[in-house]
């Protein structure tokens, strides 16, 4: 069950929190299972909630969180006493607003076939979310199934190819908008 | 018949001395403020005299007439001032002497002449104690401060002989700002305490505070039960003690318990007492002054000695002798207080007020809690930020350090945010584990990125997305793109499995 959220990405489960010192944490919250935060899934144990109030068990430590205040996105969070400011944005705000400041986070990473072959198999679809490493596609070549797997944090933008398409050495695959921070 | 003991004061203290109130089998008595009406003292007293101090400029732990008017109505005994409000008030002590009450603490004279630093000074010089260069007794005017620092030697500290908690204080660093300072310093004595005097001594650029506790009776006999060191502190208030001090060697603690008892029965000392000392980066000390009342850092002694202070404190007053003796105080172990009190340590220290949602104490075997609120308590701005003290004990000092930490990790406090998260930071940081840290670390090196931490941090963020995600999928779902389930995330699944 741990893994089962990979390959059903869904993109509004995707956040990611900004700290007023620009730190940034890409937290995916799924439907099941546990939270990924920053690609990494953790090990935190929901323990209590109740209004405005949630209780972590992480590491054998508890977490009292509280929240603060809250402003359109902006939330300051006050953990075992101690406050965090966020402003929390989903996948698209977070984009559009790299967009609209121009900021050099956000960029195009394009994934082009290494080889000659032919596309066996495609495991999302454009909108996904997609962690560094994770297999995007099996492209066959010389008798051997290659995955390849994307080179970023993102949303998959554009698939150039589809299941059964043969394609030349550089050809595009698959067109990543990264979300590194 | 049973004594009845007035205690003339609030919050934590207030029932820490019915505590001792009812193992004499006396009965204790309080007052119910209009400022603070549902306090959690009042369940633990016997008796509540309502104050109706409503309209009154001053709530009623500041006004002596009023109380001494209430406590004659009402047959007092005793009355126990606690700390702060009217504790150092000798008209208050000589008030409710006049009116046939016994006032639990030393005579209004000591109390008056321990209040004027000036005239400390002069008994510690009569009894030998060592003193920070400095004037013997007040300053002329603004020349003979500059003359007498030429000579000492910058920086110097003015002090006004009536001054406390900082103001009619300054320190000059340089000749050239003397004057100027002398003056204003002056001026803001004269109208904090209605006196204008200033005394002038050198200034210890890295002190550490230490202070000793004494206990006398009036048959003359006084011991000390060990030293406090109390060099943390902010805005010149302290905010976490500790007992013993890692800076005072069993010799030296010999020396400055003999210098303290000495001074107490010079000057004829009764009740508990305490002699301040600070002590120069070189290890010389020098006396500072005396506190005539119970101080709010005294269970840290309480729980390295096993003597109870304030049972003494009202046995004395009535009389009995002082069975303790010097070789019967052994200290044993180590014992660290925090003060928990309602202020933003993110934000300078500023006070909080509001609401205590949820308070939670941790309850291991080593921890001592005095604690003046509960969940559902309202802070208000008419009294002090601090609610409660944490009092860990542990073998040495490394594990008492280690066991408040765990201790404070279990402390739970919604509504407002308070000290705690300050004190972690302090008892993790390598000048208070190695117990070089003085009244100048908050200044010096504290900030308030000590307070965070990287775990924390990650759990705020995953937190205030949580929160932001519930909203957001709830609002989506009514969108044809997206196929989400409502509000079915992690947070709610896992609720379900309890």
């Amino acid at each position: 069950m741990g893994t089962s959220y990979i390959y059903n990405r869904d993109a509004s489960r995707l956040f990611i929190a900004v700290r007023d010192n620009e730190k940034r944490f890409k937290l995916f919250i799924p439907k099941e299972s546990l939270p990924a935060v920053n690609g990494v899934e953790l090990d935190i144990d929901f323990v209590e909630q109740e209004d405005f109030h949630y209780i972590f068990e992480w590491k054998g430590k508890r977490f009292h969180c509280e929240l603060v205040s809250r402003d359109q996105n902006k939330a300051v969070v006050k953990v075992n006493g101690v406050e965090y400011k966020f402003s929390i944005e989903s996948i698209f705000s977070y984009i559009r607003r790299g967009l609209i400041n121009n900021s050099s986070a956000i960029t195009d990473n394009n994934i082009s076939a290494p080889m000659p072959g032919k596309i066996i198999d495609i495991f999302y679809a454009e909108g996904d979310i997609v962690n560094v490493g994770e297999p995007i596609l099996t492209l066959e070549a010389m008798k051997m199934q290659n995955e390849i797997s994307a080179n970023c944090n993102g949303v998959i933008r554009k698939l150039k190819v589809q299941t059964g398409q043969s394609v030349m050495k550089d050809e595009l695959l698959v067109e990543i908008q990264s979300i590194d921070v | 018949m049973k004594k009845r003991i007035l205690i003339a004061n609030r919050s934590e203290i207030a029932i820490r001395i019915i505590r001792s109130v009812h193992k004499l089998g006396m009965i204790a008595v309080v007052f119910k403020s209009d400022r603070e009406p549902d306090a959690l003292y009042l369940n633990d007293a016997d008796e509540v005299i309502p104050a109706k101090d409503n309209h009154n400029d001053k709530a009623i732990f500041l006004d002596p007439e009023n109380i001494v008017k209430l406590a004659v109505e009402n047959k007092i005994d005793l009355i126990h001032p606690g700390y702060g409000f009217l504790s150092e008030n000798p008209d208050f002590a000589q008030l409710c002497e006049d009116n046939g009450i016994n006032f639990i603490g030393p005579s209004p004279q000591l109390i008056r002449d321990m209040g004027l630093k000036t005239v400390a000074k002069s008994m510690a010089i009569k009894c030998g104690l060592p003193l920070v260069p400095g004037s013997d007794g007040a300053i002329a005017d603004a020349q003979a401060a500059k003359a007498y620092a030429d000579k000492i030697g910058y920086p110097v500290i003015l002090k006004a002989s009536a001054g406390g908690g900082g103001r009619g204080m300054r320190i000059v660093e340089k000749p050239e700002t003397i004057e100027r300072n002398f003056k204003s310093a002056s001026d803001e004595a004269m109208a904090a305490f209605g006196n204008g005097d200033m005394f002038i001594e050198k200034y210890l650029q890295n002190p550490k505070h230490l202070e000793f506790q004494i206990m006398g009776d009036k048959h003359g006999n006084v011991i000390h039960l060990g030293e406090r060191e109390c060099s943390l502190q902010r805005k010149h208030q302290k905010i976490m003690e500790e007992a013993p001090s890692a800076s005072v060697t069993p010799a030296m603690r010999k020396e400055m318990g003999e210098m303290a008892v000495r001074f107490a029965k010079t000057i004829g000392y009764y009740s508990a007492g305490t002699i301040e000392f600070i002590m120069d980066e070189d290890g010389s000390y020098f006396f500072m002054e005396m506190n005539t009342r119970i101080q709010v850092e005294h269970p840290v002694t309480e729980m390295i000695t096993g003597v109870d202070l304030v049972d003494w404190q009202i046995r004395v007053a009535l009389g009995e002798v002082l069975t303790l003796k010097q070789e019967d105080i052994v200290i044993r172990g180590w014992a660290i207080e925090v003060r928990v009190n309602a202020e933003d340590t993110q934000n300078r220290f500023c006070p909080q007020t509001g609401f205590i949602d949820l308070i939670q104490f941790p309850t291991n075997e080593n921890v001592r809690i005095e604690t003046g609120v509960r969940s559902g308590s309202v802070i208000t701005p008419y009294f002090d930020s601090m609610v409660s003290k944490i009092i860990v004990t542990g073998s040495d000092r490394k594990t008492c350090i280690a066991n408040t930490l765990a201790a404070l990790d279990n402390f739970i406090l919604d509504g407002l945010k308070t000290t705690v998260p300050f004190c972690k930071a302090v008892l993790q940081h390598p000048a208070f584990i190695d117990a070089t840290y003085t009244t100048r670390w908050v200044d010096q090196v504290f900030n308030t990125d000590m307070l965070e931490n990287e775990d924390e941090e990650l759990i705020g963020a995953l937190a205030a997305t949580i929160m932001y995600a519930q909203e957001y999928l709830q609002l989506s779902s009514d969108l044809p793109t997206y196929k989400n389930d409502r509000l079915n995330v992690w947070v709610l699944n896992k609720r379900l499995n309890y």
